[in-house]
């Protein structure tokens, strides 16, 4: 029990999340056109009509009644095409809806923390009913000849209608033979979707039936039809009737129940449709033999409902993430197998027979471990929508005009990857509205530029990395200001005149730097750019920015494509193994002593196609024992990583792996490895546990801050 | 529906009364480090481990004696003599990891040995009458036959300094 509840909010938070991205997606999308289109006012009555249904499932009712509301409104909107509204109404619809949106999310979740949901619903309801009338209203001037103006309200009269010429006030079906007339208990609420969830679990113990009002499950307004005069099952036959009676009992809010026997013979008069014993068809009106064209609502939702056949599962995260952890140890097996010293113990022919199945098993590993890979690949559209859901609101709050514009949404990213890189983005985003565009158009035309704003988001891949760019055309960064407020808070390091302008721009990234005087709502807060910072590189990229005083600013974040597994070369110092991925690798090789050249501090260097390097001895820089100290006995290993070159000095090397990159327990993020050039680390076929370094900080420890 | 909701409500509800009047007694593994007899509550103690090779990690404080490949896990190991601010744990034919699991973070401990299991009411347990002068002790305790037993604070362990 305890799992199925859990298991179905899981799934509820999962679908309610994903319905209200796939809302903000619409809304951002058509706030641009100014206009929803006839398809999307459908898409969001069923958004809404689902995340009703299945909060007032899960009983989370200030989310079903908003929703419900919401999904009136836009019962109306679709019932009297969208065209009907004037421009103004749609920017305020705009609005209301963007407003639902944050209130439904915000109580979302509330649902995923475990805490109460707001109570206090009405005076939001009432907005939305208030637009309501406001529409309705107005549609109804400009339309009085439409029959029966406010459509939402015809439904929920048209139910009450058979009761008048039917005596016996039963439902017409002529199949049944036995109805269940069923009152619910008073105020309960949603009594629509109560009556179909009852009508559910019957139908859940096998036993056939229909019910009426039909369509109550969709037709909100059922639920007025409901209260007074209770629902029908209709049965064919007296034993499923005393089954279903038995059900009920289970049920909550179930006030009282009658079972009646259908009179014989059918009076045929009071119903002018012809006999369709198939009640599911949905233009069948219900039991109201009104002519149809009188709630041309009802049929309408069956069509638009029909499940859209999708070969799409949704896999839970921690479930690939185990998938691609037994797939690394397959990989790491494999090589355990087939390089088992026994082997040689096998005859000629057994050898190479061994030797060809392995190579299919390796050809068969390496196919599954690029699939478990592509798994976790996804499009980083999602985090691009949200951004445009951002811009959208600080457009109108800090009253900049601004157009945001994506490129290359399609990239794939792994997924953690792009978990990781939200935040950083919407910070960037954040920054560039907020202190890159100019404060007013005004300033914008009198250096030139275009007086709408542009921040460019996009993304791209290269071979092993992604590469994402938040660029705006605003009014730049001067790196005289950043130097001068970068002493004011102490944050220099050497004196002002020795900083390049690159090396001002870097400044940016200091923890407690924040150049705009005042801290806003959306940014300034001082802890922008290096947590931007610290979150790329956690995730192996790296960050860096340009900027021309006056014409803009463009952030640049390079992030590998995944982190799971690299191809690395071993090689040994001591008795310690390092991992170094090989794409970090530009040459190795052995030198003489008398080609080694040293600073005044004894740093030694080497000369390599014309430049100088750094060398830097691995066992020195980590303190480990080994008999390699003399240069001419180990191996130089000259490696780069985006604009740092240097060679390592190793002992040996032992020969390229692919290894599963495995982070480091919890307990030692105390001591922050990551800055000390470990990226992580691997197990090897034989169990030994080798050391990956990460290039890119190794330089930083031990030539920067040396 | 509601109804299966607010049962499982109640059922969820009467355990947690009941556990809430659990006896004081506690059961720990007893273990020697350093010349002292230390112990540990066993809902912290995964298992006990001899014999593993464990791979120095550069660049750490020397208690930090590295990690060890655990069945695929990766585990830090903690030499609780030198974090106690001793020499290093010399290495005999006891010497031995116990795998413990400190609010889901995992991490083993090198002891000189392991003794046994045993029940400790944690009523009888003193605090240590020196103030702020142990890094990893929180309380003694005497036993039947005159000898101590010392508490490792296990949230202490768990926070690297």
């Amino acid at each position: 029990m305890d799992n199925g509840m859990e298991g179905m909010l899981d799934t509820y938070l999962f679908e309610t999340n994903s319905l209200l991205d796939r809302l903000d997606e619409m809304l951002v999308a058509d706030e641009k056109i100014g206009d929803f289109s006839t398809d999307d006012v459908n898409e969001i009555f069923r958004i809404m009509h689902t995340i009703k249904g299945s909060s007032a499932m899960m009983e989370f009712s200030a989310l079903a009644e908003i929703a419900h509301h919401i999904e009136d409104m836009f019962f109306y909107i679709r019932d009297k095409g969208i065209d009907t509204l004037d421009p103004q109404h749609k920017k305020e619809l705009f609005n209301l809806m963007f407003r639902s949106e944050d209130f439904l999310r915000g109580q979302v979740e509330k649902v995923e923390s475990g805490e109460a949901l707001d109570t206090d619903i009405d005076s939001f309801a009432a907005d939305i009913n208030n637009f309501l009338k406001k529409i309705t209203g107005e549609a109804a001037e400009e339309a009085p000849a439409a029959p029966g103006a406010p459509a939402a309200d015809v439904p929920a009269q048209a139910p009450a209608a058979p009761s008048a010429p039917a005596a016996e006030k039963l439902p017409d079906d002529k199949e049944a033979s036995c109805f269940l007339h069923i009152f619910l208990e008073e105020g309960i609420g949603m009594e629509n979707l109560r009556a179909y969830m009852i009508i559910n679990a019957v139908q859940e113990c096998g036993i056939e039936l229909n019910y009426y009002p039909e369509h109550m499950e969709s037709d909100s307004s059922t639920a007025a039809s409901i209260i007074e005069e209770g629902f029908f099952m209709a049965f064919k036959s007296e034993e499923d009737a005393q089954k279903a009676e038995g059900v009920l009992r289970t049920q909550n809010y179930i006030r009282s129940y009658e079972l009646a026997a259908v009179p014989e013979p059918e009076p045929e008069a009071p119903a002018p449709e012809p006999e369709q014993p198939a009640p599911a068809s949905a233009p069948q009106a219900a039991p109201a033999p009104k002519p149809a064209a009188q709630k041309p609502a009802a049929p309408k939702p069956a069509a638009p409902n029909a499940p859209v056949k999708q070969s799409l599962i949704s896999v839970s995260l921690m479930k690939l993430d185990s998938l691609q952890n037994i797939v690394g140890e397959i990989v790491i097996t494999e090589s355990m197998v087939t390089s088992s010293p026994e082997l040689n113990q096998l005859s000629r022919d057994a050898y190479d027979n061994f030797m060809k199945s392995a190579r299919q098993l390796r050809k068969l590993t390496d196919d599954l471990q690029d699939i478990s890979m592509s798994l976790r690949m996804v499009p980083i559209s999602g985090v691009f929508q949200k951004m445009s859901r951002i811009v959208r609101d600080m457009k109108q709050k800090l009253n900049k005009d601004v157009r945001l514009t994506l490129i290359g949404e399609d990239t794939e990213v792994d997924k953690t990857i792009v978990d990781s890189i939200q935040d950083p983005i919407m910070h960037m985003v954040r920054n560039a509205m907020d202190h890159g565009i100019e404060d007013t158009a005004q300033e914008r035309i009198s250096s030139g530029k275009n007086s709408q704003g542009e921040i460019i988001l996009s993304a791209t891949h290269t071979s092993s990395e992604v590469v994402i760019t938040i660029a705006d055309d605003g009014k730049g960064m001067d790196p005289a200001k950043l130097l001068a407020k970068a002493r004011d808070k102490g944050l220099l390091v050497k004196p002002e005149s020795d900083y390049s302008t690159k090396e001002a721009l870097a400044l940016v990234m200091l923890p407690g730097f924040s150049t705009n005087q005042t801290v806003t709502e959306f940014s300034g807060r001082g802890v922008g750019m290096d947590v931007v910072k610290k979150n790329v590189e956690s995730v192996g990229g790296v960050v860096s920015l340009s900027s021309e005083y006056g014409k803009g600013t463009t952030f640049t974040m390079k992030i590998p494509l995944t982190m799971a597994i690299v191809d690395g070369m071993k090689v040994t110092v001591g008795s310690s193994i390092f991992t170094i991925p090989i794409a970090n690798i530009r040459q190795s090789f052995k030198i003489l002593p008398e080609e080694i050249i040293r600073d005044e501090n004894d740093n030694e260097m080497i000369e390599r196609m014309g430049s100088f390097y750094p060398i830097v001895r691995l066992h020195q820089f980590y303190n480990i024992d080994t008999e390699v100290t003399d240069l001419k006995d180990g191996i130089l290993l000259w490696v780069e990583t985006s604009d740092r070159s240097f060679c390592l000095f190793v002992d040996e090397l032992v020969g390229e792996q692919q290894v599963v990159v495995k982070p480091f327990p919890a307990f030692l993020n105390y001591f922050e490895l990551k800055n000390s050039g470990i990226a992580g680390c691997t197990i090897l076929g034989d169990g030994n546990i080798s050391i990956i370094l990460d290039i890119q900080s190794l330089h930083s420890a031990a030539l920067e801050n040396a | 529906m509601s109804e299966q909701l607010n049962n499982h409500d109640d059922i969820q509800d009467m355990p947690e009364v009941e556990t809430e009047e659990v006896s004081t007694i506690d059961r720990c593994l007893t273990f020697e480090s350093a010349g002292l007899i230390l112990y540990i509550s066993t809902k912290h103690v995964i298992e006990i481990i001899n014999n593993h090779s464990i791979t120095t990690l550069p660049l750490m404080p020397p208690y930090i004696k590295g990690i060890i490949n655990l069945r695929g896990q990766i585990l830090p190991v903690v030499d609780i003599q030198q974090r106690m601010g001793k020499g290093p744990t010399q290495s005999t034919g006891n010497v031995c990891i116990i795998v413990l699991d400190i609010d889901s973070v995992s991490l083993g401990i090198i002891v000189d040995s392991v003794r046994q299991v045993m029940d400790i009411d944690l009523k009888n347990v003193r605090p240590i009458p020196l103030k702020h002068q142990q890094k990893l002790l929180n309380g003694m305790v005497n036993m039947d036959d005159g000898s101590v037993f010392m508490s490792v604070d296990c949230q202490a362990l768990a926070v690297p300094q």
